[in-house]
């Protein structure tokens, strides 16, 4: 076996399981190399658009058409992207992709070190065995090799590290965090939430847990409100890579980084079983490198992750690297994710709020909790994300008739106030929902396009229809004036949760990663972003996959140092 | 407030987008002193252009549009934003508010009274009404506008839009205050008075 190494761990991509990876790593005293396919970014200083004033931003923020529609077709659908956040995402044009035009995927991508971290929704929910446990019960994908005891002092670790803020609720379908002060609902979420639950007896209306600060952590300030966290912020008050985990890793001097590096494929020797080295191109440059190390983090998102694996063929592995299953890029899911229902009140007149919050509510999954329940037709459940929020000019101007001083009187204050919910539905692992590179096209490193076969299916539709449903219906026990189902939701990719693709089980007939990330058959390499997933479940999955890549570190260190890996 | 009012609140509400966090839907402005790349007004369009533009937010007790430079940017947004369909529209718009001038009142918008001007811009609002949106109502990935919409309704659009994303609009007709530093779920609109700006 070689004896002499580059780094001893390898770590692609800088997102939110890569900078997990790395600091964790680095922690341990291993010495690191993130390798980050995007831009370099410095935290703070290159967030040139934080706060930066209405009147400075281009075309009074409305979208730059010509280019969107040239190099940002799939990213300008994103609720984060805009000429504000522009800067951090990926070129369209640059880097192709494949589906069929009826069955269209949003591969939404960083192109910036921190990746997704920068611009993320920042929701944090703990699975619970519920999840775990779906897959075994009712015959769909193969089952979690783990449990939620497996994991729970994970989340905690995790948690208090990122600072998540919540209420606890002491729910079984979803664990409570360890929580900062809960932010407030608004005058109108508190009204409602107390007549959905007046009405329902077993739902509950919470206030979104997310991963701002509300309390100051370490060196982290605590969240100023002013409601543009997509940009960047300075003060690191919700959790990134470049706020939280990559400071606490180069605090050790044990890591490196490098942007602009693209990972074509991993090399397998066939002699120990092991990865050899990872095949790096500089994305400026075109220059190709080899670099060796002890082990291999695949934290390259999703589908970044099992793409570098599908474009790692060997004599041992014909069909990509670790696949002797056949399954990797086959099971992949994201949620369904879209606006149920909206509802719109006049009884708060006088109702405002100060501050920007950047969070909303949440109501947790209600169904199927105890078995199939009798009145769906779907197996599962979903949750709603929601907010509700005073009609303020931009709505109110479109809709009031005249000009001049009446029409100008008009908008000076909000009348009307809105509330939505909007459904995240969880989706089946399908073995035909799949990616596979394509056998012609590639981009412009040479390496092969993802060809995305991914669509939605009857108890995902079925699931989203319920839930519509339901939504309008408890708009309508919450008294809002006037309640509009919505329902229907952009294609796969939309909600930016892709996972599955090299799933987790116990058995390496039919599945790619054992119970701690690591390939069954290669004992230095371990991939713990999404694509780890064997179900979704219905919560935002971030939090768990920052838990699984602490947990899956600590077992390689251990491996590492008992000569195992 | 009918329903079908409401419904296009709704429409309007869906058309900003709705993921985890409707919040960050930010809105959006620029510069009073914003040029447009190609000046693409003439001397009588650019007065015609400030006084619809005023017309549609007046000075009173906080600053008109004229003040807060929308006119400027309805210019660059009409140079440099829209396209050549919409700047058709655009002009044709305020040619045929001179027409309208001229047959009824003998004479050109310019040249008109406040009341002949005003008669001419109800007339372009109303067959502004009329209109039927091709795109449809409720479509939360809508992030385009639609860009067949009338003169008047274009016009509209981009004062509000220059209005309030102005620096004048943001701190005068709006509050702005960029660093809350607190989050008060319930909070009275009279302790503000104004819209925030964000």
């Amino acid at each position: 076996m070689q004896s002499s190494f580059d780094f001893d761990a390898i770590v692609v991509g800088s997102g939110v399981t890569g900078g997990w990876a790395a600091k964790e790593l680095t922690e341990k005293g291993l010495k690191v190399l993130i390798l980050e396919r995007g831009k370099p970014l410095e935290h703070g200083k290159d967030y040139v658009t934080e706060h930066m004033e209405p009147w400075k931003i281009p075309f009074g923020g409305k979208p730059n058409r010509e280019l969107y529609a040239r190099d940002y077709p799939i990213q300008s659908n994103c609720y984060a992207f805009d000429e504000t956040t522009r800067h951090f995402w990926n070129n369209d044009r640059e880097n192709p992709y494949v589906f069929d035009k009826e069955k269209p995927f949003y591969w939404l991508r960083a192109d910036v070190v921190g990746g997704k971290s920068l611009m993320w929704g920042r929701q944090v929910y703990r699975w619970s065995d519920l999840d775990f446990e779906a897959n075994k019960k009712d015959g769909h994908g193969i089952d979690w090799p783990i449990r939620y005891n497996d994991i729970k002092d994970w989340y905690s670790y995790v948690e208090k590290t990122i600072g998540v803020s919540g209420q606890a609720e002491n729910l079984s379908q979803l664990p409570d965090s360890e929580f900062q002060p809960a932010m407030q609902m608004n005058s109108v979420e508190k009204v409602i939430k107390q007549r959905i639950e007046a009405a329902y007896k077993e739902r509950k209306m919470t206030i979104g847990r997310v991963a701002n600060l509300t309390e100051p952590l370490g060196d982290r300030g605590a969240c100023h409100y002013c409601g543009v966290c997509q940009r960047g912020c300075s003060v690191g008050a919700y959790f990134s890579s470049h706020s939280c985990t990559l400071p606490a890793a180069r605090k050790t001097g044990n890591l490196s980084l490098r942007a602009n590096s693209v990972v074509e494929g991993l090399d397998y020797d066939p002699a120990s079983k092991r990865i050899a080295a990872v095949r790096v191109i500089d994305s400026v440059t075109k220059e190709k490198s080899r670099i060796t190390a002890r082990m291999v983090f695949l934290c390259a998102s999703t589908v970044g992750s099992v793409q570098i694996l599908l474009n790692s063929k060997s004599e041992s592995f014909p069909n990509g690297l670790a696949n002797r299953s056949g399954t990797l890029g086959q099971y992949m899911m994201d949620h369904t994710d879209n606006i149920s229902a909206i509802g719109i009140t006049g009884e708060f007149p006088g109702k405002y709020y100060y501050g920007i919050r950047p969070n909303g509510i949440y109501l947790p999954r209600f169904r199927n909790l105890k078995g199939r329940d009798t009145d769906v037709d779907f197996e599962r459940g979903y949750g709603f994300q929601g907010m509700a929020m005073p009609l303020e000019w931009k709505a109110s101007a479109a809709q009031t008739p005249g000009f001049g001083v009446a029409f100008k009187n008009a908008l000076r204050q909000p009348k009307l106030w809105v509330m939505a919910l909007a459904g995240f539905g969880e989706c089946l692992p399908y073995k035909d929902n799949r990616i596979l590179l394509d056998d012609k096209l590639v981009d412009r490193y040479g390496i092969p396009q993802v060809r995305f076969e991914i669509t939605y299916r009857d108890n995902e539709l079925r699931m989203q229809a319920d839930a519509t449903k339901q939504a309008a219906e408890m708009l309508k026990a919450a008294k809002m004036g006037f309640v509009m189902p919505v329902g229907k939701g952009g294609p796969p990719g939309s909600a930016i949760h892709e996972m599955g693709g090299a799933r987790m089980g116990l058995d390496p007939k039919q599945s790619v990663l054992n119970a701690h990330n690591q390939a069954h058959d290669i004992s230095n390499l371990f991939v713990t972003d999404g694509s780890c997933m064997a179900s979704s479940s219905c919560v935002n999955p971030s939090l768990t996959f920052m838990a699984l890549t602490a947990r899956a570190a600590d077992y390689a260190v251990t491996q590492l140092r008992a000569g195992k890996v | 407030m009918n329903r079908r009012e409401i419904l296009k609140i709704a429409a309007a509400i869906m058309g900003a987008g709705l993921s985890g966090s409707l919040s960050q839907n930010v809105l959006a402005g620029l510069s009073p002193t914003a040029k447009p790349s190609r000046a693409i007004f003439n001397a009588n369009s650019s007065k015609t252009v400030a006084v619809l533009a005023e017309m549609i937010i007046p000075k009173t007790d906080t600053p008109g549009a004229i003040e807060a430079g929308a006119p400027a940017f309805i210019e660059m947004m009409v140079a440099d934003w829209f396209n050549d369909d919409e700047r058709k529209i655009f002009f044709a718009g305020m040619a045929s508010l001179d027409d309208f001038c001229k047959e009824q009142f003998k004479k050109s918008f310019l040249a008109c009274d406040e009341e002949q001007r005003t008669a001419a811009l109800k007339d372009s609002e109303k067959s502004a009404l009329s209109y039927k949106s091709a795109a449809p109502a409720v479509d939360i990935s809508q992030k385009y506008v639609d860009p067949n919409t009338p003169f008047f309704t274009k016009l509209k659009e981009l004062t509000v839009l220059g209005y309030f994303t102005s620096e004048v609009g943001a701190k005068q007709a709006l509050s702005y205050n960029p660093m809350p530093m607190r989050y008060e779920g319930d909070y009275d609109f009279d302790k503000v008075g104004r819209e925030w700006s964000w």
